[in-house]
């Protein structure tokens, strides 16, 4: 495409300026063929002494040009060179020349500041012309309906349905999910009433325990995660006064009081008395998880 | 399990002596059992509590049941520490005479000493007062006089601000509890105050306490032998060295209150000695209830009045008065997992 780009380049004559040393030249991309809108790509390259340079403020900025012709984008890229210095000062017009014929119209000249160490010169890039058409003919042949002049609209593009129905589809269900997620994690509607199941856990973990010969840490660890279990559900520590209030504040419960009250009796024995852990309180302390593990799904 | 046959003994004649207490005095069982306590872990006690809700009442009939004399003292502004020690009058020969006040007089024999209104006192009342609680002695007269068996009650003027001197920290570290003695709530008991023509009579209310339920003289033994004989299992330890970490630092032990800057609230006050009174009280608390071993129920039942007046919180919420401290004390209970 570059090379195409390149085959169209037309180089322009060649404008000198004052100082044989500076010159500048223009090339365009074609010289001829444009409607209304289009752009017109051009670049101008200059060369100059080694010790020249260009002032920037006299590049040509972007702007209206004339009133059907605009400067859309400037710019400057300096070029390596042998000898000397080189730049190539890209430049894209746009015309809005509504031509009602096949005619040339003029792209202004300007002029560009070489500034020297004897002082600045003027180099100046002149005037030059592109061939404009128009876009239809003068006088078209007749038509019946005035609808008929212009042309039908095109096709828009099809755009595949199914594949962006199945990605919404997916992420649908993906935020459903995390919502869902969400909601059980802070206990809201419909999760609000969910148990954690404390002492169905611990007596599931206590079962196997219970029919082997216990030794008297395993025990103190099992009433441990007992009372744990009992604190976590009233959601402070619970001690033994004050299980009236746990079992107004958890009726569920109320019927497991007399077997709470004897875990809380034996775990103030061992805890705090001078009672030792006896073969039989492993299988007392798991019967009281049971007993507070069936009344724990009644909530 | 069982408590030695004389420390049974014991708790029986406090037992009695409680219930005669609560012949003159309704409606403040509890405050009767902190001072029940109070008086087997040889400490001094601080009263709180509004004008006529009966803290004089109360501590007559305390005195009259533990037998010893009682003395009362009304602080005052122009008060300076001679006045509790020495009387000094005109004679009838015209010549000054300074003799031993109420006080000295009855130094050995002296069971209660009730300072009314002390932060009506000046500073160097509070520091004789500091001093006669710290050793339960004072020098007068060329000579110290030694008073074994007493025990200080002082009640604090807390609705006016003028003309008052605030209890210093150390004065107040000094007194084992501060309980609060508050109108009944219950309706009949109410009733009967207003109504029943005996309790509009403290003199003869006081008269129907029995005197002397036990030999004031002998609780400094009965108060070493508890101490003795009452354990704390290491499990009890470990929760109350959980407690003073908490209390020290309740940020890190997840206690969080609503209102409250828990990370920077406790200023100081949480004192090995405050947690040593706490143990101490604690464990009559269970000699009370029959138990020769604490449970956590002992600590908790007298920690907010053993601690909280001992623990001094930010400036910012000291205007708040003593409200923070307790419900960082309860909050303190709740997040701390026993055993």
């Amino acid at each position: 495409m570059a090379t195409l780009f390149l085959a169209l380049l037309l180089a322009l004559p060649v404008s000198c300026a004052a100082a044989q040393a500076a010159t500048a030249e223009i090339h365009s991309e074609r010289p001829f063929g444009y409607f209304v809108g289009d752009l017109i790509h051009a670049f101008v390259d200059i060369r100059a002494e080694a010790d020249a340079d260009l002032r920037p403020a006299s590049l040509p900025s972007p702007g209206p040009l004339t009133i059907s012709l605009d400067l859309r984008d400037s710019r400057l890229e300096p070029i390596a060179a042998a000898e000397g210095r080189r730049w190539r000062l890209h430049l894209t017009y746009q015309t809005f020349y509504v031509s009602l014929d096949v005619r040339d119209i003029k792209i202004p000249g300007f002029t560009l500041i070489v500034a020297r160490p004897g002082g600045d010169e003027p180099l100046s890039v002149p005037s030059w012309s592109v061939g404009v058409a128009p876009l239809r003919e003068v006088t078209p042949t007749k038509a019946q309906e005035a609808v008929d002049y212009l042309r039908p609209d095109g096709d828009p593009p099809r755009i595949g349905e199914r594949e962006r129905e199945r990605v919404t589809m997916a992420l649908a269900a993906a935020t459903l999910l995390a919502l869902l997620l969400v909601a059980r994690d802070r206990a809201i509607p419909p999760f609000h009433s969910r148990s954690v199941r404390r002492f169905a856990r611990l007596a599931r973990r206590l079962g196997p325990l219970e029919w082997r010969p216990a030794d008297a840490a395993q025990t103190i660890e099992a009433m441990q995660s007992l009372h744990r279990a009992i604190d976590a559900t009233a959601g402070r520590s619970v001690l033994s006064s004050d299980l009236p209030a746990f079992l107004d504040a958890h009726p569920q419960f109320a019927p497991a009081e007399a077997a709470l009250r004897r875990f809380f009796d034996l775990s103030e024995r061992l805890f705090y008395g001078d009672a030792a852990a006896r073969d039989d309180d492993m299988a007392e302390i798991a019967a009281v998880a049971r007993a507070l593990a069936r009344r724990e799904r009644a909530r | 399990m069982t408590i030695d046959g004389s420390l049974a003994q014991w708790r029986e004649r406090a037992h009695r002596f409680e219930q005669e207490i609560e012949k003159a005095v309704i409606g403040q069982r509890r405050a009767i059992r902190l001072i029940t306590i109070s008086i087997f872990t040889r400490g001094h006690v601080l009263l709180e509590g509004d004008v006529g809700v009966g803290k004089t009442t109360l501590l007559r009939a305390v005195s009259r049941a533990l037998g010893g004399e009682f003395v009362r003292v009304e602080g005052t502004v122009d008060m300076m520490p001679t006045d509790l020690l020495y009387h000094t009058y005109l004679a009838d020969d015209g010549r000054p005479r300074v003799e031993p006040g109420a006080l000295l007089r009855q130094a050995d024999r002296l069971s209660v000493f009730f300072f009314n209104e002390i932060n009506r006192a000046r500073p160097q009342v509070h520091s004789l007062l500091l001093r006669l609680m710290a050793e339960r002695s004072v020098s007068a007269f060329d000579r110290e006089y030694a008073f074994p068996h007493l025990q200080v009650f002082a009640d604090r003027n807390m609705i006016e601000r003028e003309e008052t001197f605030e209890l210093p920290a150390a004065a107040r570290d000094r007194f084992l509890m501060e309980i609060a003695v508050a109108a009944p709530r219950d309706e009949e008991t109410r009733r009967q105050l207003l109504f029943d023509p005996r309790f509009h009579d403290p003199d003869a209310l006081v008269r129907r306490v029995e005197p002397g339920s036990f030999d004031y003289r002998a609780v400094v033994d009965v108060a070493r032998a508890i101490q003795e004989q009452v354990t704390a299992s290491e499990a009890l330890q470990r929760y109350v060295l959980r407690l003073w970490t908490a209390l020290l630092d309740p940020a890190g032990a997840s206690v969080s209150l609503p209102d409250l800057d828990v990370a920077h609230l406790v200023k100081g006050g949480a004192s090995p000695r405050g947690l040593a009174f706490l143990v101490a009280a604690a464990r009559v608390r269970a000699f009370l209830e029959g138990r020769d071993y604490l449970v956590p129920e002992d600590i908790r039942e007298i920690f907010i009045e053993v601690m909280a007046h001992r623990i001094f919180v930010d400036p910012i919420y000291a205007m708040r008065g003593d409200e923070p401290v307790k419900r960082l004390c309860r909050a303190v209970f709740d997040a701390t997992p026993t055993p």
